[in-house]
């Protein structure tokens, strides 16, 4: 419980409205896209970022502990609030401050929703690449947090990628700049990098500089459909071979088929073995000759190969994809996605591996997957009111994990460790490099005050 | 008087991987600093051992390539990784290569070239860069734009840390945000945290069509428009660079005039109409001699002499000053700079890289390089930018009237290096201050 004075001196910060003690709106922000939970001591919305550093203050005076949250949709347990912590939500700092298309750059605040960014930009002819797919509602800060993938990776990279420089309050509640609007201001050290994916634990991003790029001038998608999922992963490879980068190449395997099917009627083949959605961009010119590979490679080993003629079309093939995670809670009321990335060499091993170990802990799990990264999304699907059965299913979630870094790959490609993964990271750093994180994390945090107890312990 | 004990040296690396004449030292070194030793390791193990030494006789490193600069390393070791050169995997696959630091950067673009494969990062000096101080400088540059800065083309390494402890991270997985991102954060920290022992890399596919275009320009300030022209056309090349009339002629031998170069890479079939848009806006902007060049050693002719240019200055770092502003800006930019230092087409040397909004500075002698500093500073960041690096991180901070935010970033630095190495072992001649 926080104490009446704490409350009071939090209400004079962010205003009265601006912060939440009541058992059920402590509720509400106890959950993120897992299926775990805790209730923070309090919730503070803070505007500015010298409403940040207010709060920080104040709570290093009283010794408690700060977990920051976006929206909330991370599916690692980023934001779950643990260890007494109050939760600090940035969905009030919402402002676009600049967006300067012809240097490239624009200014946001952390609570700004990915997909209002893109609106903004797409009607200045500019987008900021990274777009996972919750970006409808995931916030920028959170991407940051996490360092956000989505389906564009393979040609465009990650968030870290289109980060420029950030404003950050420091867990002593100093306020530095890192980096600035270009590539070369960082100071020394590259401090933007450490502080992208570090899901908060370093710093309370409170103003982030992002990179903007023109939009492509021409795209092309297509849809190829497989017998096997192997088939697939082959096309993928020589694609590769051949070398072209694609935009993406997204692939969703039988069981997704189908409850994409039941959706959203795109007219698949519910007997396909996996499709493979690929899509180019770049100058119009340079698109027709990379088309003309594609579907020669695929052609040779696909069931079924189409290129979108029209804008309606490409919607047709995306809106599958797009659907892919909600459509199974037909199958089964809850499922626990996962990210693990392995080699693209080993792309076909992992996909064996998923389907032992669905057979092995006698679960259903669906994949769909960004298959030139070598992303997998395997989706357990259970039902959360079977105690027995969620077990099992963190069982195979172990397993899973296991066999990425077995196939020398990791255990989070895009969505961060938070509580879900850290029993993992063991196995996958050496004592060395988890050295190296705590010496990072003691640098910033030595009091281990911002999202303790998230990606490892101190 | 050193501590250096030199026949435990020996044991560790063989006789003859010591060397401890002043004479035969020399080639091994830059600067003023008087090491007491050249080490030279042929393995990770050996690297350890070097460094667990150091750290008992609490003797300084500083680590090169092929060769090691001796700041601040009196009586200390220069460790040079050049018989760690090989390339251990090149893994068409998964576009990877894993190699050793002391593998030079020029050996390693003829190989990735042999085996149909592109690393973009330019090298810092054409003929003694090193793969691992790629990575252990970690700069932007000209290609930035289209390719991401050095740091986007590491994936994993394996390094020696200031206590001797070896540390290996990363994979081959092109998406990897698993425990924090120490992968990209040992970019650029000049072997302060450690020492690179093996380099995962990224590398891309090749890029089958390769075409330059170039023209000469009286006015640095109409050749510098014609990028924004190309910028408000909604063209971005590869690279888009210019030079001033001083080091035009470096170049390309016999250049008169400022010198604009623009590639492009990979515009395979598009690249014929792009060279042509790109040549009429540099001959109607008042460019001459504008010539599409898409012969191949013409091509890697004048790629090459804009590297040797470049290396030039990066290798006189005392002697330029780096500033950035937003590329569209860089008119103003230009016009602003010259009333503080003359005309630009006859100073001793101006660099733009206009994608990036870079402008590198060589300046004449006697120049009172900090007070220029603070000036050019202020001007950058009326246009959306700074100096580059720690010493523009500073001089932003002042202007911000902020020093409690320079405190903290040079502390939060400082606390980062002492974490690392509390005994500051490494990279004496790394400084944290500005």
């Amino acid at each position: 419980m926080l104490s009446q004075t704490v409350v009071n001196r939090l209400k004079e910060i962010v205003g009265e409205k601006n912060v939440v003690t009541d058992k059920v709106g402590l509720l509400t922000y106890g959950y993120d896209g897992t299926l775990l939970s805790g209730e923070a001591l309090g919730v503070v919305s803070p505007h500015t970022t010298e409403e940040v550093v207010e709060i920080v203050k104040l709570m290093n005076e009283h010794n408690i502990k700060l977990v920051p949250r976006g929206a909330g949709t991370n599916e690692s347990g980023g934001t779950i609030p643990t260890q007494d912590s109050v939760v600090i939500s940035f969905t009030k700092m919402t402002k676009i401050h600049e967006i300067d298309t012809e240097n490239f750059v624009a200014v946001v605040e952390p609570g700004v929703i990915n997909f209002d960014l893109q609106v903004e930009l797409e009607k200045r002819n500019c987008y900021f690449p990274p777009d996972p797919s919750s970006y409808k509602a995931s916030t920028i800060g959170g991407n940051v947090g996490e360092c956000s993938g989505g389906p564009k990776c393979f040609k465009y990279g990650v968030t870290r990628d289109y980060i420029l420089g950030l404003e950050v309050v420091l867990p002593n509640g100093k306020v530095i700049q890192t980096g600035g609007r270009n590539f070369q201001s960082e100071p020394a050290y590259d401090l933007t990098r450490i502080i992208v994916g570090a899901e908060g634990t370093l710093g309370l991003v409170t103003k982030v500089f992002v990179r903007i790029i023109p939009l492509p001038r021409a795209k092309k998608t297509m849809l190829a459909i497989y017998d096997k999922v192997e088939d697939a992963s082959q096309t993928v490879a020589d694609i590769v071979a051949a070398g072209i980068i694609p935009t993406t190449l997204e692939l969703m395997d039988n069981l997704l088929i189908n409850t994409t099917e039941d959706f959203s009627h795109a007219g698949l083949p519910r007997d396909a073995g996996a499709v493979l959605i690929i899509e180019v961009d770049g100058y119009p010119e340079d698109m027709d000759p990379q088309v003309k590979t594609i579907s020669e490679i695929c052609n040779k080993i696909a069931k079924e190969f189409k290129i979108a003629q029209s804008a309606a079309e490409v919607d047709q093939i995306w809106t599958s994809r797009r659907c892919a995670f909600g459509s199974v809670a037909r199958v089964r009321p809850s499922y626990g996605v996962n990210d693990i990335t392995v080699p693209r060499s080993n792309f076909p091993k992992a996909i064996q591996g998923v389907l032992k170990v669905a057979k092995e802990y006698g679960v259903t799990i669906g994949v769909v997957a960004h298959a030139g990264d070598g992303n997998l999304h395997p989706l357990v699907l259970f039902d959360q009111r079977n105690k027995e059965e969620v077990e099992t299913v963190h069982a195979a979630e172990k397993a899973l994990c296991m066999m990425a870094l077995d196939l020398d790959g990791t255990v989070s490609g895009e969505h961060g460790i938070g509580l879900v993964k850290k029993k993992y990271l063991d196995s996958e750093f050496t004592p060395a490099a988890m050295g190296a994180f705590r010496k990072i994390k003691r640098s910033f945090d030595p009091s281990n005050r911002f999202n303790p107890g998230k990606v490892f312990e101190l | 008087m050193s501590n250096v004990n030199i026949s435990k040296l020996k044991a560790i690396v063989g006789d003859n991987n010591v060397i401890d004449s002043p004479s035969e030292m020399a080639k091994y070194l830059k600067g003023k600093g008087k090491p007491a030793v050249v080490v030279l390791p042929g393995n990770t193990s050996e690297v350890s051992s070097i460094v667990k030494l150091a750290n008992e006789q609490n003797v300084k490193i500083a680590v090169g390539g092929t060769v090691a600069g001796t700041k601040g390393l009196n009586g200390g070791i220069a460790m040079v990784m050049s018989r760690m050169n090989r390339i251990l995997e090149m893994d068409h696959l998964n576009l990877v290569a894993h190699v050793e630091p002391g593998l030079l950067h020029k050996e390693f673009l003829l190989k990735v070239g042999e085996a149909g494969l592109n690393f973009p990062p330019e090298p810092y000096e054409v003929e003694t860069s090193s793969i691992g101080g790629c990575f252990a400088i970690g700069d932007s540059d000209s290609k930035s734009f289209e390719y991401g800065p050095t740091r986007t083309f590491l994936l994993g390494f394996e390094m020696v840390l200031p206590t001797g402890e070896i540390l290996e991270i990363g994979n081959k997985c092109i998406k990897n945000v698993s425990g924090l991102d120490f992968i990209h954060f040992a970019v650029g920290s000049q072997g302060t945290f450690g020492i690179f022992t093996k380099l995962l890399v990224k590398l891309l596919p090749v890029q089958e069509a390769k075409r330059a275009v170039i023209g000469t320009f009286t006015s640095i300030h109409k050749a510098n428009a014609t990028f924004n022209t190309l910028i408000k056309r909604n063209v971005q090349p590869t690279r888009m660079n210019l030079l001033n009339a001083s080091l035009a002629k470096n170049a390309i031998s016999g250049t008169e005039g400022q010198l604009v170069i623009i590639d492009l890479q990979g515009f395979k079939e598009s690249g014929k109409n792009i060279a042509n848009e790109i040549a009429a806006v540099l001959t109607l902007g008042g460019g001459t001699d504008v010539k599409i060049i898409e012969d191949e050693a013409e091509y890697d002719q004048v790629i090459n002499g804009w590297l040797k240019v470049r290396a030039e200055l990066n290798g006189k770092p005392e002697q330029t000053l780096e500033f950035l502003v937003g590329p569209a800006k860089m008119p103003q930019a230009l016009t602003q700079l010259e009333a503080l230092t003359g005309d630009l087409g006859a100073y001793p040397g101006v660099v733009v890289e206009g994608l990036l909004g870079y402008v590198c500075l060589a300046l004449p002698e006697g120049t009172d390089k900090l007070a220029l500093a603070a000036k050019v500073n202020k001007l950058a960041m009326s246009l959306g930018g700074n100096i580059k690096g720690l010493l523009g991180h500073k001089l932003k901070a002042e202007a911000y009237n902020d020093a409690e935010m320079w405190q903290q970033t040079i502390g939060l630095l400082q606390e980062l290096r002492q974490q690392f190495d509390p005994k500051g072992i490494l990279s004496p001649g790394v400084s944290l201050e500005a």
